[in-house]
């Protein structure tokens, strides 16, 4: 506990204190960060199959979107290069995507070790933070060479650095959103152990509803408003559709309001469950 | 060995009874894992009517027919998949020690396997195959039954394969969950669509067009212009299945001779 008080003491410092306090205070997760990229990049063949596997499913796509364009008249003025472009970027996005830190307390609460780890002086959601960004870190590192065998295969179209920067940031707030739509999933543990089928069941609907798979304008009539409509739009099918040009400037500031409206509940609701949920803990005393 | 394969369902069956809720979400995901291909297959080619000549009535019969073989596997080979499991935890070693053919304790150990899935695979292919529209008479109900028995086989292979793999490289979860999802990925479309080495792959070295694209071909006389075969090759599904399975035990049994396990 004895981060605590000084950090308490805050106001009353001068500057190079409160630098010195506040390294203290992130220096924990930028380790814990630090420790889950080494653990990760431990296991080489595993890193090597990912980008393999990768490499083989841009094949995959290229084949077979351009059997279907070769067939076919190319839907809502998307053509071919531009569904090439998106189908590759959704797959290099879902490297980063797919880490999930959060899986860390469906495992602790398994073992019980939970309660050590509420009784450490850190905040336990941003301890999986960081963990989740320490994987991603090492699979952001994966995106180059997955990206450089992939440029063997097929041709991405290179947006302007307008487009670029708004992709990035898109890309980032649909980061936080999937982080806390799996904290949310992960956290059913709290109350029931066998979650890890609700968890698969949720991931590979997102995968549909999300974009990552299939554009969502493909979804006909009523079905493809309800797509867009839902919290897993804001993961994928935003910073792509900003990306390829289907959403113009002028409607990325309304993209990105729907994204942060999504993340500010899904986070709002995240804090409520982890309370309601460590409370639990507390009660059952571990 | 038969009394204890016997035991083995009957034990399944208590354990299932025992862990009802779990059971109904694992067979949901099943639902899910499959309705999502079929979902994306079905809204990619409401935009893009054909694929190669395939439409999407052909396209969910070609699907159907990899996944009743794909599940008869999971329903009765899935333990193979977990070997790397058990050989990491050290559990393997104990089947070693025993009088009973290795293979065969492995595929007894009792886990929660239910028919479920393959049920809802039958169904599912039942539908396809009114869907598709094929002619349906007794030689074809005793040819697909073959072909998903041989189709399954073939699975049993690609699992011995990373199962014996695991005795040298410890952790190869990702390895096998690439090979899984990739298979469910690339016998998804007619194999027309891919390069010519591409398509000799999964003819022959990894034959899972064997488990789908040939004989789909076959049931719904269409020309394989894939290869440039003649479509009754679909049928030779059972040989292959048994070749392939073959020369996997054989690989298995040489990666048994060298397993010195993890020491844990």
């Amino acid at each position: 506990m004895h981060l605590w008080p000084a950090f308490l003491r805050l106001d009353g410092m001068d500057g190079s204190m409160k630098a010195g306090v506040m390294r203290m205070r992130f220096a924990p997760y930028v380790e814990f960060a630090k420790k889950a990229f080494a653990r990760e990049a431990t296991y080489r063949m595993e890193v090597a199959t990912e980008v393999g596997s990768l490499v083989l499913r841009v094949y995959l796509l290229r084949s077979l979107w351009t059997a279907l364009y070769a067939q076919n008249a190319a839907p809502m003025n998307l053509p071919l290069h531009s569904m090439i472009t998106y189908a590759t970027v959704a797959l290099l996005m879902s490297l980063i995507l797919e880490v999930d830190g959060t899986r860390l307390i469906r495992e602790k609460l398994r073992e019980g070790s939970i309660a050590t780890d509420l009784m450490k002086p850190i905040s336990v959601p941003f301890y999986f933070f960081s963990d989740g960004i320490g994987q991603t870190g090492l699979h952001a590192v994966l995106v180059i060479p997955s990206l450089l065998f992939s440029l063997l295969l097929v041709h991405i179209d290179v947006p302007s650095p307008a487009v670029l920067g708004a992709f990035a940031l898109s890309f980032a707030l649909g980061y936080c959103v999937n982080f806390f739509i799996n904290f949310l999933m992960n956290s059913i543990a709290f109350w029931t152990l066998e979650t890890f089928a609700i968890q698969l069941i949720v991931r590979w609907v997102s995968d549909l509803l999300s974009g990552q798979i299939i554009p969502l304008m493909f979804f006909p009539g009523v079905l493809g408003r309800l797509v867009v409509a839902l919290p897993f739009a804001a993961v994928y099918s935003t910073p792509l559709l900003i990306y390829v040009g289907v959403i113009p400037p002028s409607g990325w500031a309304s993209a990105f309001a729907v994204q942060i409206a999504w993340l500010v509940s899904f986070a709002a609701l995240s804090s409520l469950v982890w309370r309601a949920g460590a409370r639990r803990v507390v009660i059952q005393g571990g | 060995m038969v009394a204890a394969y016997l035991q083995y369902w009957r034990i399944n069956i208590l354990t299932m009874l025992e862990y009802r809720a779990n059971f109904i979400m694992w067979f949901a995901f099943s639902i899910v894992y499959h309705g999502v291909a079929l979902g994306a297959l079905f809204v990619t080619m409401r935009q893009f009517p054909s694929m190669n000549g395939w439409s999407f009535r052909d396209m969910f019969f070609l699907y159907a027919l990899w996944m009743t073989g794909h599940e008869l596997h999971n329903t009765l080979f899935f333990n193979v998949v977990s070997v790397p499991d058990y050989v990491r935890e050290g559990r393997f070693d104990r089947f070693l020690v025993r009088p009973l053919d290795t293979l065969f304790q492995v595929l007894t150990v009792p886990s929660q396997t239910m028919p479920d899935s393959l049920i809802l695979a039958i169904v599912t292919l039942c539908v396809a195959t009114a869907v598709a529209g094929v002619h349906v008479d007794p030689r074809f109900v005793i040819g697909v039954t073959l072909v998903v028995i041989g189709g399954s086989l073939i699975d049993l292979g690609i699992s011995l394969v990373v199962a014996t793999i695991s005795f040298w490289f410890v952790r190869v979860d990702t390895l096998r969950w690439v090979v899984m999802s990739l298979e469910q990925d690339f016998t998804r479309y007619p194999i027309s669509i891919y390069a010519r080495g591409v398509r000799i792959v999964l003819a022959f070295i990894f034959p899972f067009a064997f488990m789908n694209y040939f004989p789909a071909t076959y049931f719904l006389q269409k020309a394989e212009t894939g290869l440039h075969l003649n479509p009754a090759v679909g049928l030779l599904t059972p040989a292959i299945g048994l070749a392939w399975f073959g020369v996997s035990y054989a690989f298995w049994r040489f990666g048994l001779r060298h397993y010195q396990g993890t020491g844990s």
